[in-house]
């Protein structure tokens, strides 16, 4: 691979320009050393840590931003009311309740990278495919982990029956009035790679700070009233903790080159420059289950190449898993 | 039910296929090397545009995120260098999808379109002509709810009765390109699922002998990939009396 620093002094480039002009090799000029190392410092396996900062939107109910190096994410939980009146067309009676949340769409994630978040997503520009996909591999993954049950989102009242005289001791009837919608909007504000498992990190973190007030029936005056004791209002209770961790390959293989020539590495976390060069990659999402011991895993995506095998796969869980 | 394949439907695109499995029909159209916009140009490569139609309405992010997946695995696929500065376009349109009467997950029915869309996308190019560097050969599996037993190419009723679902493609030498799993599963139900659609897809490409009538009677899956690809080989050539 050409390396400019091995050339005639007068041809040297300096390790920015080299960067600029071939990203490839400068990846791989660091890679190939007997202890790879990636150009931003980290060993091959080596995530970025990422900071969390909740509750710091006054505006809505739960909250977070995370910083990862220097991709950072905002993520922000509004609650709405959805009356059961106003939906048009009521799931029936026999749909199992995980698929409900579903159903009615009770969880609505956005993510927004034209925020001028980096070079190539202009503000004010219309969500393009990344972050499209992003938004949809957020619901996905939202429903795959059956994070809620519709019970925490659900507003009851316990009706009780007219007085009549055929059945005078009638069971007082418990009928859900409306559901809390969960808007979750995701703003990149600073995109350098690997805005998959920080955007989720962010909806993690905001989940966790959100509060739903105290909210019920009023029967007199036929609708759904809020508390605004702050006392009275409470966090969501999450079903797990799922975490999503992303994994790019770096190879030198090349339809021009023999197949056994090309090298590859696996770089976990990868930055914006790396996730230029490396075509494939690989997301897991991985939930501990209640007791700890195993892990389920809820989304496992893999493409752009053939690196990564069904070794290659197992590796990455185990090395995540808790 | 053995998926079927329909080569050239479509006879003003410069490749076109349909492909049928037990859940979707898929319409593919390809064109190419075509004029790139000045924007998606790249200067070493052909870019890749893939557009999916869905069977009703018009697409949105569930549209972009499967778009995305197949142009990643397309340009693992395709030679993409040997014609730089041109476009690639995958156009496909799903034209049959699960029926409404079973209830499907949406978000498991999603990656569910996904090997249809792989195969028919990836006989749409072989019938355009483009260079390849490898085949591919996609399968769907999923695992029933109760944990155990791998279904592969299921009806509408396992799909809607599963705990997790598979997609994957592999090449010819069997390596895996394409990944996509949702739902609830442990590694070890992956590697089941690894395995099995593994297996799927080498007989998908099995070479036919010269026995295949004799092979097809005892129960054995034809090859049907390869069986499509070779009579579209024989059409191809058939205009200088080759085969």
């Amino acid at each position: 691979m050409a390396n400019g620093a091995n050339q005639s002094p007068g041809l040297s480039l300096s390790r920015d320009t080299f960067a600029k002009l071939t990203p490839g090799p400068f990846l791989h000029a660091h890679l190939k050393q007997a202890q790879p190392t990636r150009p931003n410092g980290r060993l091959p396996h080596e995530f970025r840590t990422p900071t969390v900062n909740t509750g710091s939107l006054t505006h809505s109910n739960g909250s977070a931003v995370v910083r990862a190096g220097d991709t950072a994410v905002v993520c922000g939980v509004r609650a709405e009311l959805l009356r059961a009146s106003d939906i048009p067309h009521p799931p029936s009676e026999d749909i199992h309740p995980d698929d409900l949340v579903e159903e009615l769409g009770l969880l609505v994630p956005n993510v927004e990278l034209s925020t001028g978040c980096s070079p190539s997503h202009l503000p004010g520009n219309p969500p393009g495919t990344l972050a499209q996909s992003l938004s949809y591999r957020v619901w996905s993954t939202l429903l795959n982990s059956r994070i809620l049950d519709v019970s925490t989102l659900a507003i009851r009242h316990t009706e009780l029956q007219p007085e009549d005289e055929e059945v005078p001791d009638a069971e007082p009837r418990v009928v859900v009035k409306g559901y809390w919608v969960l808007y979750i909007d995701i703003l990149c504000i600073c995109l350098d790679g690997n805005a998959s498992d920080t955007v989720w990190l962010a909806v993690m973190a905001a989940f966790r700070d959100t509060v739903l007030p105290r909210a019920w029936w009023d029967a007199d005056q036929e609708r759904i009233l809020c508390s605004s004791r702050l006392a009275e209002a409470k966090s969501l209770k999450l079903n797990c903790l799922p975490v999503a961790s992303t994994f790019a390959v770096f190879s030198t293989a090349s339809p021009l080159k023999d197949r056994a020539e090309a090298e590859s590495w696996v770089l976990a976390d990868p930055d914006g420059a790396e996730e230029g060069v490396c075509e494939e990659a690989m997301t897991v999402v991985i939930a501990a289950t209640g007791d700890g011991a195993t892990a389920t895993l809820l989304s496992l995506e893999k493409s752009g190449g053939s690196v990564i095998g069904e070794a290659g796969v197992a590796e990455p869980i185990e090395y995540s898993a808790p | 039910m053995s998926p079927e394949l329909t080569n050239h439907p479509l006879i003003r695109a410069d490749g076109s296929a349909t492909h049928t499995t037990s859940l979707f029909t898929i319409l593919a159209a390809v064109n190419g090397p075509i004029e790139v916009q000045r924007r998606d140009e790249l200067p070493e490569e052909a870019a890749i545009e893939v557009n999916i139609r869905p069977c009703a309405g018009i697409g949105g992010p569930r549209e972009r995120w499967l778009e995305s997946v197949l142009a990643a695995l397309l340009k693992s696929v395709l030679l993409v260098h040997a014609h730089p500065r041109t476009l690639m376009q995958v156009t496909l349109q799903v034209l049959k999808e699960p029926s409404s009467g079973v209830r499907v997950r949406r978000r498991l029915g999603d990656v569910a379109v996904l090997p249809a869309l792989v195969n028919a996308a990836f006989a749409a190019c072989v019938d355009a002509g483009l260079p390849l560097g490898r085949t591919v050969v996609a399968g769907l599996a999923v695992v029933r709810e109760d944990g155990d037993g791998v279904v592969v190419d299921p009806d509408e009723k396992a799909l809607a009765g599963c705990r997790s679902v598979h997609a994957m493609g592999f090449d010819a030498q069997g390596e895996l390109l394409l990944n996509e799993s949702g739902g609830q599963f442990e590694l070890r139900q992956w590697q089941d699922v690894f395995e099995v659609l593994k297996t799927t897809a080498a007989v998908a490409i099995a070479p036919t002998g010269e026995d295949e009538a004799m092979m097809n009677g005892d129960g054995t899956p034809a090859p049907w990939l390869r069986q499509a690809l070779e009579g579209n080989a024989r059409e191809a050539g058939a205009w200088r009396g080759v085969g």
